[in-house]
């Protein structure tokens, strides 16, 4: 599982969810997002996880943990059963994003998404100056195993946000030394490594 | 370490008063046969109840003396294992309407002397549960850790968690269903119509004659057939012959025929035809949404359901099932996990990968026994008291 970037977002994710809200952590690895937000925010979470191995640190931890693939299995939650759906670093690995997203804002009435950013300077460089998608640029693996199948810029995510009606009511951009915006820079497409969007339905 | 074995005797509670089913029959008395392992601490607080399935007993682990094989969950109950016995005092009992020590329909009727066959009452899941109630306070105790249990055992602990939730902590529930499909229902019907149409069993009345043995065996060879995985049916069994040179005709020829032959035959020798009608007949009318729900209900805490609801807000429950269940598939696991998460109760759920049907709950115990382990680790260290407030508040 790719979880390199995920805990920086920890205390913004902390941020902006409210104190006591219902929260479905999508691919919730160990856990740890989750029991961040229990211990500060006591929330009432659940997280959703494929591997075995994730699902047994979870329980151990007393994390209510349930297994399924986000792909296929999200139908199974009524609508409106969380305040919130978190998809923390794990946007990249999903097969049909639009379907994930828009039952995400199904299921919850919040979505909370972070990305990688495709369209960064040193991945760009990186590309152009070794013909290859590094894993690196990747975030794992080599092409043909690992389990990152989408590259997305932030720019080009904003854009398909509007597309399928989806708004964003709040964002943090990561761009290098450890400077977080909250307001899209210059460049931001070029500068940012990171972003993270809090949404609702327009 | 010669006999590293730990040897277990079932006991037996007389209840010397009557007991009320559901349907509203009563029996003047009653019998409970159940076995503890581990031990009780001194607060009291950690005891574990575990619940048989349909053709298991009170003797879910441990040896009895002179016994080659343990208990039917000797795999999953025992010093280090998933309900560690060094950590928690654990409690099986055979269910009302069984014929393993507790009264059913092969014990007398004080009012006539002889086996109650068919006048026995009609019970349901919950006059299990009723009757464990009677065993939990014979034992003096009031608060348990968790309540477990794999298919109709599965069955049991939801009942029971939802009948009295501040009596648990949390519970297991593995290969089991808020209520049973058609084809479940199916299944069961042609076991006991296999029995039934045994003329050995004249209605009920066999006591003290030949039982219904071939109608039972068949009942049991059927139940095989859905507890076992097509694929690991043919990975085990294929199209091996046993006795090639045999010239009999339809004699079982085929390993799997074997298989189920002898499966049927051990299967009468240790159990009840009539008890096997009503304990499927109970598995066949469970409907855990409608039991709680009914106006007719006497039974359970919290007749207005919003207290009711309050109790199991924040306990914990895991649920497990097995990719290759069709019996009891996964689909149906995911159900008690919907229906128990709008309750509010913290529930974890895991499938687990496996060739082995539903019989997994009983023999693939290493993925489960990691999780069960966890999980009840995480309740001791989460939540020292026993009945949590509810998050928020």
């Amino acid at each position: 599982m790719v979880h390199k970037i995920s805990s920086q977002n920890y205390p913004i994710i902390q941020e902006w969810i409210d104190r006591g809200s219902r929260v479905l952590d999508l691919g919730c690895g160990d856990g740890s997002l989750l029991e961040a937000l229990v211990n500060t925010k006591q929330v009432d979470g659940i997280g959703v996880e494929i591997s075995h191995d994730m699902i047994l640190k979870c329980i151990q931890k007393g994390i209510c943990v349930y297994q399924a693939d986000i792909d296929k299995d999200l139908s199974e939650w009524v609508d409106g059963s969380f305040d919130y759906v978190v998809l923390n670093a794990t946007l990249q690995v999903i097969t049909r994003p639009y379907k994930v997203i828009s039952e995400m804002l199904r299921v919850g009435r919040f979505a909370v998404i972070s990305i990688s950013n495709f369209g960064y300077a040193r991945n760009r460089m990186r590309v152009l100056s070794q013909g290859r998608v590094s894993s690196r640029v990747r975030l794992s693996g080599c092409w043909h195993d690992t389990p990152v199948l989408r590259f997305v810029s932030i720019r080009e995510f904003i854009s398909s946000l509007e597309e399928i009606g989806v708004e964003i009511m709040d964002a943090r951009y990561f761009f290098p030394m450890n400077i977080v915006s909250r307001s899209r820079w210059p460049l931001y497409n070029l500068l940012a490594r990171e972003g993270i969007f809090k949404l609702r339905r327009a | 370490m010669t006999d590293s074995r730990t040897h277990v005797e079932t006991q037996i509670l007389s209840v010397e008063r009557p007991f009320r089913f559901e349907s509203g029959d009563i029996i003047p008395r009653l019998d409970i046969a159940y076995e503890t392992y581990g031990s009780l601490n001194e607060r009291r607080d950690n005891a574990v109840l575990i619940e048989h399935a349909l053709s298991g007993d009170a003797h879910a682990a441990f040896y009895h003396e002179g016994d080659r094989k343990p208990g039917w969950w000797d795999c999953m109950i025992g010093p280090g294992k998933a309900f560690d016995t060094d950590r928690w005092f654990v409690i099986c009992s055979n269910v009302i309407g069984g014929c393993k020590g507790t009264t059913g329909p092969s014990s007398v009727d004080p009012a006539t002397g002889k086996p109650y066959g068919l006048t026995f009452p009609p019970m349901s899941i919950r006059d299990m549960v009723e009757v464990q109630r009677i065993l939990l306070k014979h034992l003096g105790i009031d608060k348990l850790k968790c309540i477990a249990g794999g298919s109709m055992g599965g069955m049991q602990a939801l009942q029971f968690f939802c009948d009295y939730p501040f009596q648990f902590e949390s519970f297991i529930c593995i290969a089991s269903a808020m209520k049973h499909s058609a084809q479940q229902i199916a299944f069961n019907e042609v076991g006991r119509r296999a029995i039934m149409a045994d003329p050995r069993w004249n209605g009920g009345n066999y006591y003290g004659a030949a039982p219904p043995e071939g109608g039972l065996s068949v009942a049991r060879m059927i139940g095989h057939i859905t507890y076992l995985s097509e694929q690991m049916m043919q990975e085990k069994f294929g199209r091996i012959r046993k006795d090639k040179e045999s010239r009999a005709v339809f004699r079982p020829s085929f390993e799997v025929e074997h298989y189920l032959d002898y499966q049927g035959v051990s299967f009468v020798k240790r159990f009840d035809a009539n008890s096997y009608l009503y304990i499927t007949n109970a598995i066949d009318n469970f409907d855990l949404r409608s039991s709680l729900s009914s106006r007719g209900r006497f039974r359970g805490h919290g007749r207005q359901r919003g207290q009711h609801m309050e109790d199991m807000r924040s306990k914990r429950g895991l649920v497990i099932s097995f990719t290759s269940d069709w019996l009891y598939p996964s689909s149906q696991s995911k159900e008690i996990v919907q229906f128990f998460t709008a309750l509010n109760v913290q529930v974890s759920y895991t499938e687990v990968a496996t060739e082995h049907g539903h019989d997994a709950f009983l023999t693939d115990y290493h993925q489960p026994s990691e999780i069960i382990q966890g999980f009840l680790s995480s309740l001791s260290e989460k939540s020292p008291s026993p009945c949590r407030t509810s998050i928020g508040s």
